[in-house]
């Protein structure tokens, strides 16, 4: 499966639902949160059906926890499938990750071990979990603040050994590739460069913040320009790939993320030989 | 166990501060030692579920100040640790909590305002549903009305409290000093998203409480005159019905699912 270049889009928030409706904002595509829409209906429903008839929407999940040993939870998949049947998005992502262990969820989204066991796990959950959606997950790359013994092999070298075992596809957060290289001292540009570039089907870009010793992820800041001259520098390996700004705190009127995003339009349109305006 | 499963375990340990030997698997690099490394996932969890509560009580928030909020999530982390999928019900067992422990048992109003807070939301994203309209009713014919259940919308819900936490509630969102916390008589709520998806609450009296609970337990027209039959005379008892069932319609309360 190929995924379209939909060209620059946004995360989907609820305090923007009237503006996006009313004004028809010059974005290109919206991604939004897949579980907050697992309610049966009301104003989140009202204004996505709305929004869906004017924009191409994908679906971003963040408590598959692929990554957790323990059976698969087959209440979530069911409620993710009847999401994107009425959704009817371009793609499906969630992170590669663990975040629940038996019954107790921790909501955050923790690392794996880069090693040949996690690797195998993550393989055979992911064929399952395809198989029960009848279609591809993409999978985004989780920022870090530690890194253990364990590990066999460096994340960039764990992800590119998943995609030549599953042929899955990622969601490249090059914020978070940044965050993890400032906390674990490894160079951005090695990471990124491992990964085999057809296997790349989106880009996030977000805002950290940063304490010197260490950054936090914490999507609540603009873009910093250390992200934005890695993704620049990215873009130059990569076919024109669908890319947005992703803002969950301290968000801003549209209007200032939507310069943001006309920034990223702007830094790579030369690059990938872009019309300038281009919708 | 599998390497990889006993990690896992380790770390959710480590999360609820529980005894683990995470830090033994964790690379000892760079500028932060291990405990500062563990510290930030350990805040980012509080910090995310603390959000959470928040978010959705932000009423109750205000009504308990800083420190008895904090007090209030690190022991509801603990007691109801979250088992969802969704943070949107990881605090539905909020009201619960409030009510059954120290020291926040010993003042009901703050669970009245987490319940109220819980039904706003609710009310948000409850099903969608095509509402009845008068046309649709008057084609009733007089023979069927007698046996006809009228079905209220899935976001409509029901309340009482002894204590005025719906007022309170409005006063710290419109930063006001709240009222008394507590009243005489018994105050009767309704919460439900309107023909315009707003959500609102109406204040209503005992009477048409007492017929919109006997509604939720899908009584039908004849069961509801006849409820009223200790209340008031007998033939003004379906003038007072169609009175409140006008209401209800130009309210958004009435789906058009009747039996
Ligand atoms: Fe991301």
């Amino acid at each position: 499966m190929q995924t379209q270049f939909l060209g620059f889009g946004l995360g989907l928030r609820a305090s923007h639902f009237e503006q996006i409706i009313t004004d028809k904002p010059a974005v290109d595509w919206f991604e939004i949160i897949s579980e907050n829409y697992f309610v049966a209906g009301g104003k989140p429903w009202y204004y996505l059906n709305k929004i869906r008839a004017d924009y191409p929407v994908v679906m971003h999940g963040v408590s598959m926890s692929i990554g957790s040993t323990g059976a698969l939870n087959f209440d979530y998949l069911q409620a993710l499938k009847s999401t994107i049947a009425r959704v009817e998005p371009q793609w499906v992502s969630d992170h590669l990750c663990f975040s629940q262990v038996g019954d107790f969820n921790s909501h955050d989204l923790l690392p794996m071990p880069y090693t040949n066991e996690a690797l195998e796990h993550l393989a055979s959950r992911i064929h399952h979990v395809q198989e029960f959606l009848g279609r591809e997950m993409i999978f985004e790359n989780v920022s870090s603040y530690l890194t253990y013994k364990d590990s066999q092999m460096s994340e960039w070298d764990f992800l590119a050994a998943l995609h030549n075992k599953t042929g899955c596809r990622f969601l490249m957060d090059v914020n978070n590739v940044y965050v993890s290289a400032r906390n674990h001292q490894f160079d951005a540009m090695t990471f990124l460069n491992a990964i085999p570039t057809e296997a790349i089907a989106q880009i996030h870009l977000a805002g950290h913040q940063d304490f010197g010793s260490h950054i936090i992820d914490t999507h609540d800041e603009d873009v910093s320009s250390a992200v934005w001259d890695l993704f620049e520098n990215y873009a130059k390996q990569l076919d024109p790939v669908s890319t947005m700004i992703e803002r969950d705190d301290n968000l801003g009127s549209l209007q200032d993320l939507m310069a943001e995003l006309e920034h990223a339009r702007q830094l790579v349109a030369p690059i990938w030989q872009l019309g300038v305006n281009s919708e | 166990m599998s390497d990889l499963a006993s990690l896992q375990q380790q770390f959710m340990a480590m999360l609820q501060g529980q005894d683990n030997h995470l830090a033994s698997h964790i690379v000892s690099d760079g500028q932060l030692s291990l405990s500062q490394r563990l510290a930030i996932y350990q805040n980012a969890y509080k910090l995310r579920l603390r959000a959470a509560i928040e978010q959705d009580h932000a009423q109750l928030g205000i009504y308990l100040g800083d420190q008895l909020f904090d007090k209030m999530v690190t022991e509801y982390l603990v007691k109801y640790p979250s088992n969802y999928t969704s943070l949107r019900f990881f605090a539905d067992e909020l009201p619960h909590y409030l009510r059954n422990n120290a020291p926040f048992n010993a003042h009901p109003i703050l669970a009245d305002i987490s319940y109220f807070e819980r039904c706003l939301l609710i009310a948000f994203d409850a099903q969608e549903q095509p509402l009845l309209s008068i046309d649709e009713l008057e084609k009733f014919t007089t023979e069927q009305w007698p046996t006809l259940q009228l079905v209220l919308h899935p976001s409509v819900q029901l309340m009482h409290f002894n204590s005025r936490a719906v007022e309170s509630w409005q006063a710290l969102k419109d930063k006001q000093t709240p009222p008394e916390p507590y009243c005489e008589t018994t105050r009767y709520w309704v919460v439900a998203r309107d023909p315009e998806r707003r959500t609102q609450f109406v204040n209503v009296a005992l009477p048409e409480y007492r017929i919109l609970t006997l509604l939720k337990q899908q009584v039908n027209f004849a069961q509801l005159c006849q409820s009223c039959i200790n209340d008031m005379p007998s033939e003004k008892i379906a003038g007072f019905l169609i009175s409140l069932i006008n209401q209800w319609l130009e309210r958004g309360w009435l789906v058009t699912t009747t039996k």
